[in-house]
């Protein structure tokens, strides 16, 4: 009997062991972290960046470079974690090091997908980096991991040259009344619809000016959409990546700062549930491209794993930007197909938006300096000169131009999902055009430089720049399959907008309470407290 | 030969504790260090690897915890987050339940499979070390990634079972939520058999050590070889199948590729505000909780049970000292009522017939 429960508890202590232990994590000491009490710290209150520099020279580049003079002249080192190409931080860390030879930069690299689980390893251990880049902002702030940089950021002088939005829409602060600012852009991808000039012209349709309009796009997909074509290979109007649905409703408002008509408190998701309809409607009549690895597509080019974007029968692609040099400017693929894609900025809705510069969603990551971080003024150099510092990316467009270098695959690096400048300095951005366009003709250079000044009013996807953005996604929008339900035509897009209101403006009242209230960075004014609450006991 | 003395109960409690005051020898106590030193390190291992995590992780599932660069924030939560995972957790209880299923129907497909080439490597074949090789190997190869590689290829499912035919019949006629984890047991079915390499080699050690005189009893009886393995092979291989039926338990249990172990993982680093180390390791309760009672369950099905013989040897001496009882009853009666009557007739309470007849 004794051996018989002996063998049973052992049994159950292995059991037990093996699995409540791994939620244990590290099985580090646990004891209470001090919650409360502004305990993220501000990084930038104890100094602003001053402006004085010296420009220096450095061996290597032709580049003048702005040495600040309020920089440590201690031997320090910075730990700069990223989900960025990796072999181009790596230079860029180089450079900075030669700037500024008494700091050392560690870079250490992760893939998206484990980018979170190893910094939460990292940050558990006591390892915390110095400099972060995060995706979704849910993540770093409730776990406040960034830094108040806004003292460093509103004193900077290149700051105020960046594209519109970031200042103007706030995005990296979060809409705090105190104007505190967390994230900054660290790499910018503008959204774009590319569009095959050739199938336009097989088709016998008419290039659409760089103004156009969302109705003249719609119009567009379905002229081009020719399922009965002489060639035996149907036509389709669009080949989707992005749905249409978040496009539409930034470009529909010029008065709001995110996703689902997000103004700075409340969401309005009127204009999403148009874009929404409008493209499961094209995707229900039969004017999308199937996507890979489906019948549909073993149907239409004889390949189960095909894609749109070289076929040469998809007329608007709704492509991320990164497409474009990453596969259809490569010279294999040049060389390859017959395709000649050119970008067009995501239409205005309105004819009145289309003369103007628009809204137009775009992928930015954000970065930050962590609130562990001993050296803020020189953490913030360093992630200005990583993201949207103008000697940064006069670096960057050497080393894009030189396509001997190249990445683990053996590719030039430009051709691995190089960014956009966020900043609007012109001499940035003749360098950028120099080493993006290099190879094109005058007419498609003119394209880019056309499309490059019309999509300088990005809004990031909600889930980089608003607060409780992801908890809804998780807990309401995914969970019930709003997408799914919308395209199998069992459901319409407005039926969903005044309970998806309610929901967002919950989450994102309660995402501002924990992560700015008197538990976190306690930030928040009485006033913001008690209007945060009302809004989540309204929205409950 | 002397003779042993019955101790009476006065005698027994003296000598405990006379026992007790006695001093232990040298060697005695030289032997109990030594034995206390051997346990040592598995005291401490026990207490740092086990009851620590557990108890760290048990404090972890009552608090909403956040991971800050400047120390972990705890607030109490109480039992909300295992009141969340069970209301509000859609996917832990589908997981839950797809788990639960293919476990059971994958756990003895494994065994049963494990025990049929433990018996063919156990007979006299050519190049009997190559093939055990050859079953051990995809233990030491199938690592987490590679497994996953293998299985994106097509690799995890028999190609001559059309497992497409196999579920769509399936669903058809149970509900998906059954249907679903019997398609994937079908759909992975070499993965499912790669993982028997342990319990092949344990089947292998306890067949070995089954006593070959009691096969070839049973063949003298005219046994054939289907009856030696049900009366032979099974009875004496059943604490090793029940070792095994845990052992595969804990291991599809605690595997990287268990979804529900991918969903502990997701949530301990969600940027969801709910969710993270506490939520995690709540969810890692309750999992842990559903597998205890399935290994308790598989336990209780399978726990060595004494032979027949055994019962009946068991039986029969009870029996024999229940009859023994019962005569030294009636002895100890008729004893008694001899006195009782040699009493009342020295009192001249009783006639006796004796003295009737010798009147007559």
């Amino acid at each position: 009997m004794k051996k018989r429960m002996m063998s049973i508890l052992l049994a159950g202590c292995l059991s037990m062991g093996a699995f409540a232990g791994c939620g244990g994590g590290n099985g580090a000491a646990g004891g209470n972290g001090g919650a409360g009490g502004n305990a993220g710290g501000n990084a930038g209150s104890a100094a602003n960046v001053t402006n004085d520099y010296e420009l220096i020279t450095v061996e290597g580049s032709t580049h003048q470079y702005k040495k600040y003079k309020d920089m440590t002249t201690e031997n320090i080192t910075l730990n700069y974690f990223h989900f960025d190409q990796d072999e181009t931080v790596k230079l860029l860390a180089d450079r900075f090091m030669k700037i500024y030879p008494n700091i050392t930069v560690n870079v250490q690299y992760e893939n998206v997908a484990n980018y979170n689980t190893t910094l939460s390893t990292l940050v558990s251990n006591g390892e915390a980096p110095d400099i972060i880049m995060h995706s979704d902002c849910d993540y770093a702030l409730s776990n406040m991991l960034l830094a108040d940089v806004s003292a460093y950021f509103n004193s900077d002088e290149e700051t105020k040259n960046l594209a519109d939005t970031i200042n103007s829409a706030g995005l990296g602060t979060y809409n705090l009344e105190g104007g505190m600012r967390y994230s900054v852009p660290v790499k910018f991808f503008p959204g774009a619809m590319f569009i095959d000039r050739n199938v336009l012209e097989t088709l016998n349709l008419n290039v659409p000016t760089q103004n156009w309009t969302w109705p003249e796009m719609i119009q567009l997909i379905k002229d081009a959409t020719v399922l009965d074509s002489p060639d035996g290979m149907a036509y389709y109007g669009l080949g989707y990546y992005n749905r249409l649905d978040s496009y539409y409703g930034i470009a529909a408002r010029q008065d709001i700062i995110g996703e689902f008509g997000f103004n700075g408190k409340t969401f309005d998701l009127a204009d999403w549930a148009v874009g929404e309809q409008e493209f499961s409607n094209l995707k229900i009549g039969g004017y999308i491209a199937p996507v890979t690895e489906t019948q549909a597509m073993e149907d239409w080019c004889g390949d189960w794993e095909g894609w749109a974007g070289n076929t040469g029968h998809a007329a608007i692609f709704s492509e991320a930007f990164w497409t474009f040099q990453n596969t259809w400017n490569t010279p294999g693929y040049k060389d390859t197909y017959n395709l000649d894609i050119v970008p067009y900025v995501i239409p205005a809705v309105s004819d009145a938006d289309a003369g103007e510069n628009h809204h137009s969603i775009a992928t930015i990551d954000y970065g930050g300096i962590t609130t562990s971080c001993q050296y803020p003024r020189e953490a913030y150099e360093l992630l200005k000169f990583m993201s949207f510092g103008i000697d940064g990316w006069y670096t960057r467009c050497e080393i894009y131009a030189d396509e001997t270098i190249v990445n683990a695959m053996g590719t030039a690096l430009k051709y691995d999902v190089m960014p956009v400048p966020i900043t609007k300095d012109e001499g940035v951005w003749e360098e950028y055009i120099k080493v993006f366009c290099a190879g094109m003709d005058e007419e498609h250079t003119q394209l880019w430089r056309d499309y490059f000044k019309s999509c300088m009013q990005p809004i990031s996807f909600g889930w980089t720049s608003i607060a409780g953005y992801w908890n809804f996604c998780d807990q309401y929008f995914n969970s019930i399959g709003i997408h799914d339900l919308v395209d199998a035509g069992t459901a319409q897009a407005a039926d969903y907008v005044e309970e998806a209101n309610r929901k967002a403006n919950y989450y994102h009242a309660q995402a501002m309470l924990d992560y700015f209230g008197p538990n976190a960075y306690n930030v928040l004014t009485e006033a913001e407290i008690a209007e945060y609450e009302q809004m989540k006991t309204d929205n409950q | 030969m002397a003779e042993t003395k019955k101790l009476t109960r006065k005698e027994k409690k003296e000598l405990k504790e006379r026992m007790k005051h006695l001093k232990s020898g040298k060697l005695e106590k030289r032997y109990a260090r030594v034995g206390y030193i051997f346990m040592i390190p598995w005291f401490i291992g026990a207490a740092i690897f086990l009851a620590y995590p557990l108890g760290s992780s048990f404090w972890y599932a009552l608090n909403n915890i956040r991971i800050t660069p400047l120390g972990r924030i705890f607030n109490f939560v109480g039992h909300g987050n295992f009141t969340q995972i069970l209301i509000e957790d859609p996917d832990f209880m589908i997981y839950l339940v797809d788990y639960l299923m293919s476990t059971a129907l994958s756990v003895p497909i494994i065994v049963v499979f494990a025990l049929l080439i433990a018996m063919m490597l156990n007979m006299k074949i050519k190049g009997k070390g190559f093939f055990r090789l050859i079953f051990f190997l995809p233990v030491i190869i199938v690592s987490g990634p590679i497994l996953g590689m293998l299985n994106a290829e097509g690799a995890g499912s028999v190609s001559a079972i059309d497992t497409a035919a196999l579920s769509e019949a399936i669903g058809s006629v149970l509900p998906s939520i059954i249907a679903k984890p019997i398609s994937d047991v079908f759909g992975n079915m070499i993965t499912t058999l790669w993982y028997s390499g342990v319990q092949i080699l344990i089947f292998l050690s306890g067949l070995q050590k089954i006593d070959k005189s009691m096969y070839e009893a049973a063949k003298i009886d005219g046994g054939s070889a289907w009856e030696c393995f049900w009366k032979i092979t099974l009875p004496n291989m059943r604490s090793m199948i029940m070792l095994n039926t845990i052992y595969t338990v804990v291991f599809i249990s605690n595997n990287s590729d268990n979804p529900i172990i991918q969903l502990i993982k997701e949530s301990m680093f969600s940027g969801t505000k709910e969710k993270g180390y506490g939520y995690a390791s709540a969810m890692a309760w309750l999992y842990s909780i559903v597998v205890l009672i399935l290994v308790g369950l598989f336990a209780l099905i399978l726990m060595t049970r004494k032979d027949q013989y055994e019962k009946q040897v068991k039986r029969a001496i009870k029996a024999r000292k229940k009859e023994k009882r019962n005569k030294l009853k009636v002895e100890r009666r008729n004893r008694r009522n001899a006195r009782r009557i040699e009493k009342q007739r020295a009192k001249g309470k009783i006639t006796t017939h004796n003295t009737k007849r010798e009147d007559y």
